[in-house]
């Protein structure tokens, strides 16, 4: 009987200790037949009202990848018209004033309505539970809330596009965005606001989650690393994402009552708003890249059949960026008016900073050695990853350090380092998981041959466009601007037509993907053979995730046991042949 | 028995309420809660803190010009709505042990009287509002000249025939009047907030953070307001009969406690960063309550 206080007594935490004995008789796969009138995720509820007020994080992933693909296409567009306009030095296609529209619309939408809530949106919303053995979210209906809420926001940036744009670029610095832009700075401003909420909504549920939802021997140490990743961008989302809200705030108000908080001309300083902006801003490329690194974790293990290297120093490796992440963001003032000995600060904190990256991508490489290395569609765009992001990262350095900086400030260098991190890397890691949880989203494999041709079409196009802005920009053609001498015509050519070739790459899983739910064969439980707790459970996944609450034993990434599958299905809670093995310790908490 | 508590009707004394779906246990449930509100308030910190960081900034480069923009706020009403908030603090703590104990009665009661209080602080604040309005302290696009800073105006260009037809800043007019009302004095009797002391525009820059300052704040006193009115008509459907949900109620004091501080924050910041007397708090309120607004 249930008592009446309102206090449940707390019931003591069983941990259950480590056991690699494997399940003496494997549980068994649906069989085709079975698996057409298996009730699953995507049929259970197949009315349009499912879908929309659905509260399970499945679909709800399911509408942000949706949602996120469309403003991809949108911003892939804009950027179409900014590179093609760079073919021929007085600009080829676009007005002085279009030009401006144009790459401002690449920016905001590609950061705010695609690499700030691809991952999180989509690979966490969807994974994070199915990896920590949770039947939800912590907060579903927040959850549903929070994709609302990102709909509504973008819907703002989408009337801004259609109603003239914005020209101030993404940063919306003023006195420009405030002052003189005659552009649509409101509507954007609102669309910052509003979709950074959702960004709040969702870091709170996922770490609400982590630490409140995890299944039985689910310890912290068991975790995989993408849950850590997924944790730490969520710190960053719910720290820095208020600060940008209140900086967009002020900025509308100054723009509103003509009172400048930022306006020199009585007092204010411009300097401030670059302050509190990057503030937020230069963690939000953590925001961005962390959870691709945490991908690219499960991805690598699977595809080289070996446990990752140095599990603790990548899960701290998170944490550590997301802590000093907010620390660096002054680099980016290093030549707007900022003291010297704050920029020599910042100098030093934004090296700091290289050293969890490196970490991270110094354990990979160990990973990878001695592993048994498949290269299907995942791996290839893992390890385009790390080479791509390797050369982003640093080229950072350079641009970190104050006097390499004066040069390269504000010129294609600067926009070659960002696009090798956030495309080279973020894209990549993107596609990677995309391609690696395809199969558990929908219960098909898609073609082998076309994703990996697709994955090296995208690593071409993308390596050819970006490469030579590294040339141009240390040559010194700024960014920003429609025209440039003739002599740096060549690169630019070279930059468009590799853009071209990525975009091609970009447009094939579209039609691959979609090929494979129609026609491709059923993926099974575990089609990568993988040791993730996500794998144990059927594919596509049941509405509440796994048949009873699993129990986990070992660690994420577990390749170098023997008959390492066998031990997954154990954790899958229907499946106790094992029952001698649980033998649990109790620690009274 | 999960399943008996499931099934019992609402309102059956003595249950401790259904677990949701995806919970496996009251215990992770409630803890969850309470793990989210708290989570939540982070980001609400951080989002003051941007705007308090902004403002000290301009506090420490023009500390004169802050104490002349504060001088001529209404601390009358600043002072009652400040106790509002404590009471309203003190009630919603009542409702949490109220509904902890199954009281549906007491429940209801902390909740409406919190509400009432949390509206009359709106209903001040806007009558403070208005009463700045009507005084001509607006900066920026919405500025204009009030009646009584243009007579003032007017008198000193007969002195000063080379003083422009026009003032150049109405707001710098309408504050000059404002200070003069508030007759504050310092220890040699001079008064506290003379016309040297302050540059105009750098008050206007005072005036933008305490419109948008305590404009954010009341935007979160609505929604809490909002989510009070909810919850009393939760109570009277009987769903906080379920003892266990008393953490609903406790994760909206977390909220509402939050909202509180907020203002313990920004009471010294705008209303006290600059000299005041006793006399301006009884004119102050004196002008919230009386027949006509201004002077």
């Amino acid at each position: 009987m249930a008592t009446a206080t309102p206090h449940a007594p707390t019931a003591p935490v069983v941990v259950p200790k480590l056991d690699y004995t494997p399940q003496a008789v494997p549980p068994p796969e649906p069989t085709p037949a079975e698996d057409r009138v298996r009730k699953h995720y995507l049929n259970h509820d197949t009315s349009l009202l499912g879908w929309l007020l659905t509260v399970d994080h499945k679909r709800i992933g399911l509408m942000y990848l949706v949602g996120v693909s469309i403003f991809f296409v949108a911003g892939a567009i804009a950027v179409g018209l900014v590179r093609t306009n760079l073919i021929t030095p007085t600009g080829a296609i676009l007005e002085l004033d279009q030009y401006n529209k144009a790459f401002t619309a690449h920016g905001t939408i590609m950061l705010f309505l695609f690499l700030i809530p691809v991952i999180p949106g989509v690979l966490g919303n969807f994974f994070v539970p199915l990896m920590i053995g949770a039947k939800d979210m912590a907060f579903p209906k927040l959850n549903l809330a929070s994709f609302y809420v990102w709909a509504f926001g973008a819907m703002f940036f989408l009337y801004q596009l259609l109603v003239g744009g914005l020209d101030t670029g993404w940063t919306l610095y003023p006195p420009y965005s405030t002052k003189y832009s005659h552009t649509n700075v409101l509507y954007a401003g609102l669309g910052i606001f509003i979709t950074g909420f959702s960004s709040i909504l969702t870091g709170l549920n996922i770490i609400a989650t982590v630490h409140k939802m995890r299944c039985p021997g689910m310890t912290w140490g068991r975790l995989p690393l993408f849950v850590w990743a997924m944790y730490a961008t969520s710190v960053i989302q719910l720290l820095g994402t208020p600060v940008l809200a209140v900086t967009v705030v002020m900025a509308a108000v100054e723009k509103l009552f003509g009172v400048g908080i930022f306006d020199p001309k009585i007092g204010g300083d411009p300097l401030l708003f670059q302050h509190m902006f990057w503030f937020y801003s230069h963690p939000a490329v953590y925001i961005m890249i962390l959870p691709g690194m945490g991908v690219i974790n499960e991805v690598l293990t699977c595809f080289s059949r070996k446990n990752i290297f140095g599990y603790a120093a990548v899960a701290w490796s998170s944490v550590g960026i997301a802590v000093v992440g907010f620390l660096v963001w002054g680099h980016h003032m290093f030549l707007a008016g900022q003291g010297y000995y704050l920029s020599m600060v910042f100098a030093f904190l934004t090296m700091l900073v290289a050293v969890p990256s490196a970490i991270k991508v110094f354990n990979w490489t160990a990973t990878l050695y001695g592993g048994v290395i498949s290269y299907q569609a995942p791996m290839i765009f893992a390890i385009g990853f790390i080479v791509l992001f390797t050369i982003g990262g640093l080229t950072g350095l350079w641009l970190g350090t104050m006097g390499a900086d004066i040069h390269l400030h504000d010129t294609y260098f600067v926009i070659a380092h960002f696009h090798y991190t956030m495309v080279g890397g973020m894209m990549f890691a993107w596609q990677a998981g995309l391609h690696f949880w395809w199969p558990k989203m929908t219960g098909r494999m898609y073609s082998d041959f076309w994703s990996r041709l697709a994955a090296i079409v995208m690593l071409v196009g993308f390596a050819l466009t970006f490469a030579p802005q590294f040339v141009v920009g240390y040559l010194g053609m700024p960014r920003r601007y429609p025209n440039y001498p003739e002599e740096f015509q060549i690169y630019n050519v070279m930059s468009t037509a590799a853009a071209y070739i990525q975009g091609i790459g970009y447009l094939m899983p579209a039609f691959y993907l979609t090929a494979s739910l129609f026609f491709g064969k059923r993926a099974g439980n575990n089609p990568y053979k993988a040791t993730g707790l996500e794998w144990s459970t059927t594919s596509p996944p049941e509405p509440h995730n796994f048949p009873a609450t699993p129990t986990v034993y070992f660690g994420p990434y577990e390749y170098g046991v023997p008959d390492g599958l066998s031990i997954v299905d154990k954790m899958n809670g229907t499946h106790t042949n094992g029952a001698a093995a649980k033998q649990g310790v109790t620690s009274g908490s | 028995m999960a399943a008996d508590t499931a099934t019992a009707p609402a309102g059956a004394p003595g249950t401790v309420g259904p677990v949701a779906h995806h919970f496996n246990n009251m215990p992770q449930q409630q803890a969850s809660v309470r793990f989210g509100m708290w989570l939540f308030l982070v980001t609400e910190v951080l989002f003051f803190g941007g705007a308090i960081c902004a403002y000290t900034v301009y506090r420490l480069w023009f500390p004169k010009d802050f104490e002349a923009g504060s001088a001529a706020l209404n601390v009358g009403i600043a002072s009652v709505n400040t106790f509002l908030l404590l009471a309203s603090s003190l009630t919603i703590t009542l409702a949490i042990r109220a509904c902890y104990d199954g009281s549906r009665k007491r429940l209801m009661r902390h909740l409406v009287l919190t509400t009432v209080l949390g509206a009359a602080f709106l209903g001040l604040k806007a009558r403070e509002y208005q009463l700045d309005y009507v005084e001509g302290l607006v900066p920026g696009n919405f500025s204009y000249l009030t009646k009584e800073a243009k007579k003032e105006y007017d008198e000193a260009r007969e002195a000063d025939p080379s003083l422009p037809v026009e003032p150049e800043s109405a707001f710098n007019e309408n504050l000059k009047v404002a200070l003069h009302h508030a007759k504050l004095k310092n220890k040699d009797g001079q008064p506290a907030v003379a016309g040297q002391d302050y540059e105009p525009s750098r008050v206007q820059l005072f005036f933008m953070f305490y419109y948008s300052m305590t404009g954010l704040h009341v935007l979160h006193m609505i929604i809490g307001l909002g989510i009070l009115v909810w919850q009393i008509v939760l109570t009277a459907t009987g769903f906080f009969d379920y003892s266990a949900r008393y953490v609903y109620i406790e994760t909206m004091s977390l909220y509402w406690h939050f909202v509180d501080m907020v203002w313990m924050f920004l009471l010294p910041l705008l209303y006290l960063c600059g000299p005041h007397n006793f006399q301006q708090v009884t004119e102050g309120l004196a002008q919230a309550f009386g027949a006509g607004g201004g002077h």
